[in-house]
């Protein structure tokens, strides 16, 4: 387990350095001036170039990556070319915004999107299967900013039960501010994982080991949650893993249809704009989110599993 | 110059003031313990309203962008400011009186008694003196606001001299009433940065009506009323500034009453107009941005003045504004809006073109069947409005190709700094802001700017003259005349279509507030007034 744990952090190190350094030059080829951005159409090209200067702008490209990890190794992660704010401090100003808004959508996802599931694949081709195999599929072929802007529509503006934008101030306003966009971000979700609960369930069941739980006269209830539950669930928790990188993707549109703060609206301004540390340092932070939520997701399979644990 | 505000009640209007009011308190059955403090929370409050964008500089010598200078216009104080209406006008602020002594010479007195915060004094000439010459001496990107500023002469504690090297105009138009001109204290910038340079977003003092109390960045910024102004008490106890970067999502925001004031986009305009939310105004103001075609003349498809003609004599205006403003932008005759010195009343080509003179360019210049390339920025109205031209050209015989392009990419197409791509780019659909005076906008277009922002690489001499001369010349219309010969030469290069200044409507809740803008609908949130 300790060497599994040791490969998988040099595995992480090595997807990160990856990542980071081919965005790097990703960003570095196509064209833009955060100078020119930066200063406004009053600067002389003399500024531009000092401030080219001062960024490192005009230092060779393998220099400049190579500058980039040795100083995030020592801690820092640059500094903002707008706001001349330390990058980190932004990052991790914004991150827990966005980790809340993942954790709260993949979880209610599952709250609603397992029990289905498992519900469905229980009473195999009933007409409540069809109803949840028809709900799941809508869920998710429709698209979740189309899902948010009518969410908006008709919670925030027509009834104006719930706030439109922001992350609100303290907990219980935090709260009402994040069912909009955790529902919009999360409903997906609930059909796919439904979809793969169900699947798996069906496969599970009807294994030996559960079919000698039934002759045994076990409660199905049991045979349900304890035999097969467990073993079904395991595709869902890899999926869930990686999901968590979809989720990224999805934090961008509903942090900019919600006006709300995080990563993903930090990195849409910051590409725009060419403001290459910020758009650094947030890589960095979401390609090590990433890395971490996948690498979780493996830990809980070996710990589900005994025979995951044993073939590592 | 008159102040903004100069009520007065005589005894017999007092009565009969007061007389309404007690039969309105008892008409509505509150007591008068509740009335009062009905009254005095209506008084203050929160204001909510958006901004496009999140601050990124609040040093006034260094500013960016319009949006830092909505913040800065609350938390310090300048000379003169905008009077809000819808008139290009100033009025005084900070200045007890101001005067043009000569061209090059502008005498000041400070009122007596604005403090700066965090027990920095008094305003003083000094501060005044310290806040201009730094833009100079720092080297500030937004030096030439200042223009040919020499110094400022100190007298005594409230009265200075501004003393330029030549006349500048445009200093009554943009630099005192805008971004340089607001006042920073002395010893707080000197004890914050060392040498007097950019604080950037941490201000060391403030002197205007509020203070920034909490930035959230990507969240709000929060301005509280100065426990230290001595001035005038603004109408709202805190103003909310909320960065809403797509309109869309600050419409809705409007609608739910999240937000309070809010521009809206062309595009739903007629959408609000249809179907109001509760309480709702809608005002329309002219914008002073300007947008319109650019080509570049040293492109070798584009080096002979006959095809550019014949794309500018292709452009049907009016369709173009159809598709991308839904008919919502008015006709531009020029770089210079509606309201401003140097406004041209027509332009040289009308706006609907004319196809058939199109085509007798495109046959002088032999090129038929020519291919062309228009970058335009990732906007929807853009890429309408581009699609809508590639139609146009079509009907010439030109093949147009539109490279939509991402704001990063698209903001240094034409600069020299940037590689070779200025010399690839063809067509361009341009999109330029700009403040008061049309000196903002011509200084673009000079021989200097080649390369750097004049990416059409339009260059002429006779151009070059009138925009040094034009600044330093106080005679409103003989300014203006050159202003307008200006624009008949940019668009004699055939570089130039002009398209439009946009427009600028705005919503508020006129049962939350009175708003207060520039004449362009730009807000001056400190002059809002709640109801």
């Amino acid at each position: 387990m300790l060497l599994y744990l040791i490969r998988r952090l040099v595995l992480a190190v090595a997807i990160v350095v990856l990542a980071v350094t081919l965005l790097f030059v990703m960003i570095h080829a196509v064209p833009g001036d955060p100078a020119s951005i930066m200063l406004g159409p009053r600067a002389t090209p003399e500024q531009r170039a000092l401030l080219h200067e001062t960024m490192g702008l005009d230092r060779p490209l393998p220099v400049q990556i190579v500058g980039f990890f040795a100083d995030v190794v020592r801690g820092d992660m640059g500094t903002d070319v707008f706001t001349q704010r330390p990058v980190s401090q932004i990052v991790f100003g914004e991150m827990p915004y966005t980790i809340v808004l993942i954790l709260t959508s993949i979880t209610w996802a599952a709250l609603v999107g397992i029990p289905l599931g498992c519900y469905s694949a229980i009473r195999r081709n009933s007409l409540i299967d069809k109803f949840i195999g028809v709900f799941s599929v809508g869920t998710i072929a429709i698209p979740s900013f189309v899902m948010a802007v009518y969410a908006l529509l008709i919670f925030a503006v027509l009834l104006g039960w719930l706030p439109a934008i922001g992350a609100g101030e303290g907990f219980w306003d935090g709260v009402r501010h994040l069912i909009l966009p955790a529902f919009a971000v999360g409903v997906g979700w609930v059909g796919y994982i439904s979809r793969i609960v169900r699947a798996s369930m069906l496969e599970v069941l009807g294994e030996s080991h559960v079919r000698m739980a039934r002759a045994f006269g076990l409660p199905e209830r049991r045979i349900i949650l304890r035999y097969a539950l467990r073993l079904a669930i395991l595709p869902t928790v890899t999926v869930l893993g990686v999901g968590m990188a979809h989720l990224l993707s999805a934090a961008v549109f509903a942090e900019v249809v919600f006006a709300r703060p995080g990563l993903g609206a930090l990195i849409v301004n910051a590409v725009g704009t060419r403001n290459y540390p910020v758009v650094m340092g947030t890589v960095l932070v979401t390609t090590a989110l990433f890395v971490i939520s996948t690498t979780l997701s493996d830990l809980i399979n070996a710990a589900l599993d005994p025979r995951v644990r044993e073939s590592l | 110059m008159k102040s903004r505000k100069g009520y007065s009640l005589n005894r017999r209007e007092f009565l009969q003031v007061s007389a309404m009011t007690t039969a309105g308190i008892m008409a509505s059955g509150m007591s008068l313990s509740q009335a009062i403090w009905a009254q005095e929370s209506s008084k203050g409050g929160i204001l909510r309203v958006r901004s496009y964008a999140d601050i990124n500089k609040l040093d006034p010598g260094f500013y960016q962008n319009a949006y830092n200078v909505d913040v800065m216009n609350c938390i310090y104080s300048k000379l003169i400011h905008y009077k809000p209406g819808s008139e290009w006008e100033t009025e005084l602020q900070a200045a007890e009186w101001i005067e043009q002594v000569d061209p090059t010479h502008i005498r000041f007195k400070l009122r007596e008694g604005i403090m700066f915060t965090g027990g920095y004094g008094e305003m003083t000439a000094e501060d005044v003196k310290f806040s201009f010459e730094r833009v100079i001496e720092h080297n500030s990107p937004v030096k030439d606001d200042w223009g040919p500023l020499d110094h400022v002469e100190v007298e005594d504690d409230y009265t200075g001299v501004i003393v330029l090297k030549s006349p500048f105009e445009p200093l009554w138009n943009v630099t005192l009433p805008y971004g340089v001109g607001h006042i920073v204290s002395k010893k707080a910038v000197l004890e914050a940065t060392e040498d007097g340079g950019d604080f950037g977003m941490e201000p060391p003092s403030f002197s205007g009506p509020y203070i920034l109390d909490e930035w959230r960045p990507n969240q709000v910024v929060i301005l509280k009323r100065n426990p230290e102004w001595t001035g005038p008490k603004p109408g709202f106890d805190e103003i909310r500034i909320l960065p809403i970067g797509d309109p869309r999502t600050a419409e809705t925001a409007y609608r739910s009453g999240d937000l309070d004031f809010t521009h809206i986009s062309l595009s739903t305009l007629d959408e609000f107009k249809s179907n109001p939310p509760q309480d709702t105004v809608i005002e329309e103001r002219p914008s002073l941005y300007y947008v319109y075609v650019g080509m570049n003349t040293e492109n070798p498809k584009l080096q002979d003045i006959n095809v550019r003609r014949a794309v500018q004599w292709a452009i049907n205006v009016p369709q173009l504004l159809e598709v991308g403003y839904f008919g919502q932008a008015e006709v531009a005759t020029g770089m210079v809006a509606p309201g401003l010195v140097g406004h041209r009343e027509q332009a040289l080509i009308p706006p609907e073109g004319d196809l058939e003179k199109a085509r007798e360019y495109l046959r002088e210049a032999g090129a038929e069947g020519i291919s062309l390339r228009i970058d335009v920025l990732n906007e929807s109205k853009f890429t309408a409005m581009a699609e809508m031209l590639q139609a146009q050209l079509g009907q010439i015989g030109i093949t147009l190709e539109i490279d939509v392009q991402d704001p990063g990419s698209f903001w240094s197409i034409g600069m020299e700094s940037e590689g070779d791509r200025w010399q690839d780019m063809e067509l361009i659909l341009q999109r330029f802001s700009m403040v008061p005076d049309p000196y903002y906008a011509t200084t673009f277009f000079t021989c200097e700017q080649v390369g750097n922002w004049n990416w059409e690489r339009f260059c002429n001499e006779r151009f070059d003259e009138l925009n040094a001369e034009a600044v330093t010349v106080q005679d409103e219309e003989e300014r203006a005349e050159m202003y307008r010969e200006m624009q008949d030469l940019l668009e004699e290069s055939g570089a130039y279509r002009f398209l439009t200044h946009e427009g600028s409507p705005f919503v508020y809740r006129e049962s939350v507030m009175t708003p207060a803008t520039r004449p362009d609908g730009r807000p001056l949130f400190r002059f809002f007034d709640p109801v």
